[in-house]
């Protein structure tokens, strides 16, 4: 568990993160989320050192980060920015096992590794003998994600990691990001300023303000009930209910029993599919099936605009 | 009207050409002092007088063909023709000419010769630049030059040019002064090193301090070289009168002394003006990153910020070993020997070869370090 307590930060007078308290469970996938120049990236930095508060107490399980020399911290610490500050002078493969061999780890256990990562980033292992200028953004921030990986460490730092590809590699890459966080069950803190990301992602946010905590908690639970205009601004103001559609799965609210529709949704989609699919074949209801196509029941038009009460 | 690809080559022919028809080719007067006859370029043997006209005409020709690699080579040969035949005609004809003359009779090489070697040096340097030669060949080409120019000198084809027979009569001493010129800038280099990375260290962290010190290294650079030696002479002469210990080490107001000290003060500006550049432009990003997955300081500058900022520490080290190469010529003044003893006493014995004699080493100096410092810089940007 990552513990902020009461941490404050101001660089040349100016707070740039003022009393912050957070608590992060392990195995999270938490977003930091908020406008540019909100003290997110601060507060990221705070974690691994690379910042010392002003005031107030960073913890990482229990123990106090001041208490580990910074270098010794940030080895355990996977950490990842948004132009992938890769080594321009080493090779991919170097890149990659550039913290264990800081940990004196053994060649054969560095190669092994290797093979651990290549396959699961799917790295292309023509790519690994390349210099970074020879590299893609997409297959650069690739390789930035396998370094932050490759020591195993329990915390991964992420600043915007993918703010600077295309949409094509950036859905790529999320969807391997959410897929090892799944299997690893690694703590992944991760800054940004996009919401539809953040959603994405996230099993816990945290929304800030001007250096301030402005509100906490799951994605739906901010999203149903947002603390202020600021943050229903920032989540999307009029298409926040849309928002919400698209965390929900259709099972949630399918009625079970037999149906007459024709027209099937899968149960784990999400209620922005189902409604996507009402709306385009001019249907009220829909017919549920889950992965193996067995019906059933059906989701309504009626019971989405009314799922306040269902969810 | 065909296509000119290659304009520099063109050009060069041109200047080759016009130096074919205007000027000497080679100078004969009965002694040093006299004034000489000057003969024209087609009075020389008929044979290597074909060779140089061949190459020459073959250098035009090829500044109209278009495949880049084909030309890059067949130009070196042209240029090894022009170059070879005119050293051989140049050595064969004074041998003809001396013969028939009296005992101090000179030959000495005339405006078309130079222009003609001029000439086919820069069109082997440019054909090198464009044929984009990798590092192996570079040093291949290099070597067969020099090989060429020392195996006519050991056959004797140049025995009786007179520049030749300047260097003969001063071989030992040539061997000396060549070694002290390089002494001078090896140490200039060395004591510069010395001082310049600590200077560039405390300029990296105090950020208060860049303007001042790059203020001070301006003057010190701008001051010209031979008052600088000239400045230094009274204190160095001063303070080795009043320690002893000094003067036992041979250090004096003149002499390599002072020279070096010179020398050292004008390299300090490139040196620690490129190394500062180099190690504050590595991206930030990328040391960032570094001390994110936990690279210490003394980790980082090793493994990270001075191999990416190599190749500007080493044009750094370009440029002031090549300044030193050339300023270290002026410290003959202050007696501190080199390859200047010969240009200044030429100058004062109006003997144009004994100048030539000091003053083509140091060119050969400064194209080979040149050469050097292109390998290695080639090597250091490969991988940055």
């Amino acid at each position: 568990m990552i513990e902020l307590r009461d941490v404050s930060k101001n660089f040349g007078g100016v707070p740039a993160v003022s009393h912050f308290s957070l608590k992060i469970e392990s195995g999270a996938f938490f977003v930091l989320a908020g406008p540019s120049g909100c003290g997110k990236s601060t507060v990221l930095r705070m974690i691994n050192a690379m910042i010392a508060p002003d005031a107030g107490i960073v913890e990482i399980d229990g123990q106090d980060i001041r208490a580990t020399e910074p270098e010794i911290l940030r080895r355990g610490i996977g950490y990842v920015i948004q132009t992938p500050g890769l080594f321009p002078h080493w090779t991919a493969a170097d890149n990659i096992l550039a913290v264990p061999r800081l940990l004196h780890w053994s060649a054969s256990k560095c190669a092994a590794r290797l093979d651990e990562l290549v396959a699961l980033l799917h790295i292309d292992s023509t790519l690994l003998g390349r210099y970074p200028r020879q590299l893609s953004g997409g297959q650069q921030q690739r390789i930035g994600v396998a370094r932050a990986l490759a020591a195993d460490p329990g915390v991964i730092l992420m600043d915007e990691p993918f703010a600077s590809l295309d949409p094509v590699s950036r859905l790529a890459l999320q969807d391997e990001l959410r897929g090892i966080h799944a299997r690893s069950g690694k703590t992944i803190v991760f800054v940004t300023h996009d919401m539809d990301e953040a959603l994405r992602l996230a099993t816990g946010m945290a929304i800030m303000e001007h250096g301030r905590l402005i509100q906490s908690g799951t994605p739906a639970a901010i999203l149903r009930d947002p603390a202020d205009e600021f943050v229903r601004d920032f989540l999307g103001g009029e298409a926040l209910q849309l928002r919400l559609l698209d965390l929900v799965p259709v099972r949630k609210l399918t009625k079970h029993g037999r149906t007459r529709e024709t027209l099937t949704i899968r149960a784990d989609a999400s209620l922005k599919k189902a409604l996507n699919l009402m709306l385009a074949h001019q249907r009220s209801a829909l017919c549920v099936a889950d992965e193996r196509g067995t019906r059933l029941g059906e989701i309504r038009l009626s019971d989405i605009v009314a799922r306040r009460d269902a969810i | 009207m065909p296509k000119v690809h290659d304009r520099v080559l063109l050009i060069l022919f041109c200047f080759g050409f016009a130096g074919v028809l205007l000027g000497g080719f080679l100078n004969f007067a009965p002694n040093r002092l006299a004034k000489g006859v000057a003969y024209s370029f087609f009075q020389m043997p008929g044979f290597e007088m074909s060779a140089v006209l061949a190459g020459l005409l073959a250098a035009g020709f090829l500044s109209f063909a278009s495949r880049e690699k084909l030309r890059a080579c067949a130009t070196i040969l042209a240029a090894s023709l022009i170059l070879w035949g005119g050293l051989k005609g140049a050595g064969d004809f004074a041998a003809l000419l001396i013969q028939d003359g009296p005992p101090a009779a000179r030959a000495s090489l005339g405006a078309t010769f130079w222009i003609l070697a001029g000439v086919a040096i820069l069109a082997i340097i440019d054909a090198v630049q464009k044929g984009n030669f990798g590092v192996p060949a570079r040093l291949c080409i290099g070597a067969f030059f020099c090989a060429g120019f020392f195996l006519m000198g050991a056959l004797g084809n140049l025995d009786h040019l007179s520049l030749a027979r300047e260097f003969s009569s001063k071989r030992d001493v040539f061997m000396t002064e060549l070694l002290r010129h390089l002494g001078l800038v090896c140490a200039a280099t060395f004591l510069a090193l010395i001082i310049g990375v600590p200077l560039t260290l405390i300029v990296l962290r105090k950020t208060a301090v860049v303007g001042f010190v790059f203020a001070g290294l301006g003057i010190l650079q701008t001051i010209p070289s031979i008052a600088l030696f000239g400045v230094l002479i009274a204190p160095m002469s001063r303070l080795s009168e009043s320690l002893p210990m000094l003067r036992e080490l041979g250090i004096n107001g003149t002499g390599p002394a002072p020279a070096i000290l010179a020398l050292t003060l004008y390299s300090l500006l490139p040196l620690v003006r490129s190394f500062y550049t180099g190690l504050s432009e590595v991206a930030s990003e990328v040391k960032e990153a570094a001390t994110a997955i936990g690279f210490g300081a003394r980790r980082m500058f090793i493994e990270i910020e001075l191999p990416l900022a190599l190749p500007a520490l080493i044009s750094g080290l370009r440029v002031l070993t090549i300044q030193a190469i050339g300023l270290a010529s002026v410290a003959a003044l202050i007696g501190a020997g080199g390859l200047g003893t010969f240009i200044f006493q030429g100058i004062g014995q109006y003997a144009l070869d004994l100048v030539l004699l000091g003053a083509i080493p140091v060119i050969l100096l400064a194209l080979a370090t040149n050469l050097i410092f292109a390998v290695l810089l080639g090597l250091a940007r490969r991988h940055s």
